[in-house]
């Protein structure tokens, strides 16, 4: 027992391990009702994938569904707002699945004109080739729902013939470098891929010791387990909002090959991305 | 280790920096660019224009004023701390000239400005000014002037700078650019500027907004049909030089 400043009296731990351990115990024991608010909190947490046309829930993987021979994921409202200038205006592209997830920092939008600085997460299949998949994700997948995300889109089973490329930002300042900060570029694009990816990447690699956090490192990891080709084209940025600059930064990914059949009319995709600025550029008068 | 040493503004670290003021100019980077070009008989500030909500009126958002009418100065940064700064200085012109009975020196005002900098880098409870300015303008004695002041408090004489968000690379622009030549004549120097501008300005002349000072005469704010005008005159000349330079290869 120990008596502590405010004067109540506790029960100190006891090193030797064995004394008061039943009454330990009774204290850790789940009441019924903390059960339930665990089950009511993983239910929340649960990240659901769906057909927003038909609102009917997908009862497979997506990739189960729909296989595909390409996989091209944005992660980010600056790598959505690329690919939504340089690739989806080049072809039609048609919806096939939405995620619907809640986490203490983003919950995903439900309307229907999406802005890359809004949080959504919506797959969409190239019309006139269907094996070629695109993931926009410019919401934020928490730890524990990286799995299930997983899960829900790539299935437990291994992808034969795919090759995935993940497009994502991060901010430069976890850009680790014996080089003084004031000589990087930024932004600026470095590529990490699993074993099975043979391409010469477009940007030079990731070195050591910096490393991917969050759902593209949660791609990347399952790619290399189940020996998918896939690339990661990481760009590190100064502003992480939405931002001209940033997303012009991708450019060299236009010349890969994943990209290269995709992209069509790069002067009119890139006035497609100004009028994307511009409609979508926060109002915010702090800087001038 | 910087995260010990960069809450409080009156705190060095161990190896001597002041982080505070640092990040200060990591602010300074989030504001659009803008360069300040010292010319023979003329002073010109250009600034990327910030793209403006569709309500909001468009004369309200501006980052060239003018302090006196014989200076002027553009910032980059926050906007708030850089109206602060902006009045104040007013104020001092003002006053330094009913006390003195002339003018203030740009160096002068310049002074002001990066001591009233300074001393909110050595206040506690107070945060540094996140703004850099470029102060232009010609003092009694004709000589044209232009001064960069940064968050720390420094300010130096420039024949040619820039600050603001693609600041190096206009700066570059500049130093490969910045000749007896460029700046021979009022409309090479203005010319100079406008093209340094569009190394980084995406939408071209109509993303910029231009002023000069000329010898005895007050500021001038250019109107979006010059600018277009010398955008267009730039770009001819552009065409010309690079027809030439085929014509030399073949």
């Amino acid at each position: 027992m120990a008596a502590t400043f405010f004067g109540e009296v506790v029960k100190a731990p006891c090193r030797a391990g064995t004394e008061d351990q039943e009454e330990e115990e009774e204290g850790r024991r789940e009441t019924a009702e903390d059960r339930e608010v665990r089950r009511q909190l993983a239910r929340k947490r649960e990240v659901r994938l769906f057909r927003r046309q038909t609102k009917t829930s997908l009862d497979v993987s997506l990739l189960e569904k729909y296989p595909c021979s390409k996989f091209i994921i944005a992660i980010g409202n600056n790598a959505v707002a690329f690919l939504s200038s340089f690739v989806m205006n080049s072809g039609v592209w048609e919806e096939v699945g939405c995620a619907k997830l809640w986490n203490e920092w983003c919950r995903t939008t439900d309307t229907t004109h999406l802005s890359p600085a809004e949080a959504f997460c919506v797959f969409y299949h190239l019309k006139s080739s269907p094996s070629v998949l695109l993931c926009q994700c410019s919401c934020y997948v928490a730890e524990d729902q990286q799995y299930q995300w997983l899960e829900k889109v790539f299935g437990s089973c291994a992808r034969k013939n795919m090759q995935v490329t993940l497009l994502t930002c991060r901010h430069v300042t976890d850009y680790k470098t014996s080089e003084s900060i004031s000589s990087l570029h930024s932004p600026f694009l470095k590529a990490l891929k699993t074993q099975n990816f043979k391409e010469p990447p477009c940007c030079s690699l990731l070195e050591q010791p910096n490393i991917v956090h969050d759902l593209p490192a949660a791609v990347l990891s399952y790619c290399q387990v189940w020996k998918i080709p896939a690339v990661l084209y990481l760009c590190y940025t100064d502003v992480m909002k939405l931002d001209l600059i940033t997303v012009e930064a991708f450019k060299p990914i236009l010349s890969s090959r994943s990209l290269k059949g995709l992209v069509k009319n790069i002067p009119q995709s890139t006035e497609i991305l100004k009028k994307l600025m511009t409609t979508n550029e926060i109002q915010s008068n702090i800087y001038t | 280790m910087a995260s010990r040493y960069d809450r409080a503004i009156t705190v060095f670290s161990p190896d001597g920096h002041l982080f505070q003021v640092e990040y200060a100019q990591e602010a300074v980077k989030k504001g659009s660019t803008a360069v300040g070009i010292r010319g023979t008989d003329i002073v010109v500030l250009g600034v990327e224009k910030k793209s403006v909500a569709k309500l909001q009126d468009e004369r309200t958002v501006r980052k060239i004023c003018a302090l006196d009418d014989h200076v002027c100065m553009a910032f980059a940064g926050l906007t708030a701390d850089a109206r602060v700064v902006i009045n104040r200085s007013r104020v001092e012109c003002q006053s330094y000239k009913l006390t003195v009975e002339d003018p203030v020196t740009v160096e002068y005002i310049t002074r002001f400005i990066a001591t009233l900098k300074q001393k909110y880098t050595q206040s506690n409870g107070r945060r540094p000014f996140g703004i850099s300015a470029l102060i232009v303008g010609f003092d009694d004695d004709g000589i044209p002037r232009l001064y960069q002041t940064d968050p720390s408090g420094t300010y130096h004489a420039w024949k040619a700078n820039a600050i603001g968000r693609s600041a190096k690379t206009v700066r570059e622009f500049l130093e490969k650019n910045y000749t007896e030549d460029a700046i021979a004549n009022d409309s090479e120097a203005i010319k100079l500027a406008i093209r340094a501008l569009l190394e980084v300005v995406q939408s071209g002349g109509k993303n910029i907004e231009l002023a000069i000072i000329r010898r005895n005469q007050p500021l001038k704010m250019f109107s979006a049909k010059e600018i277009e005008l010398q955008v267009t005159e730039i770009e001819k000349e552009k065409e010309e030089a690079e027809k030439k330079k085929s014509k030399k290869t073949t």
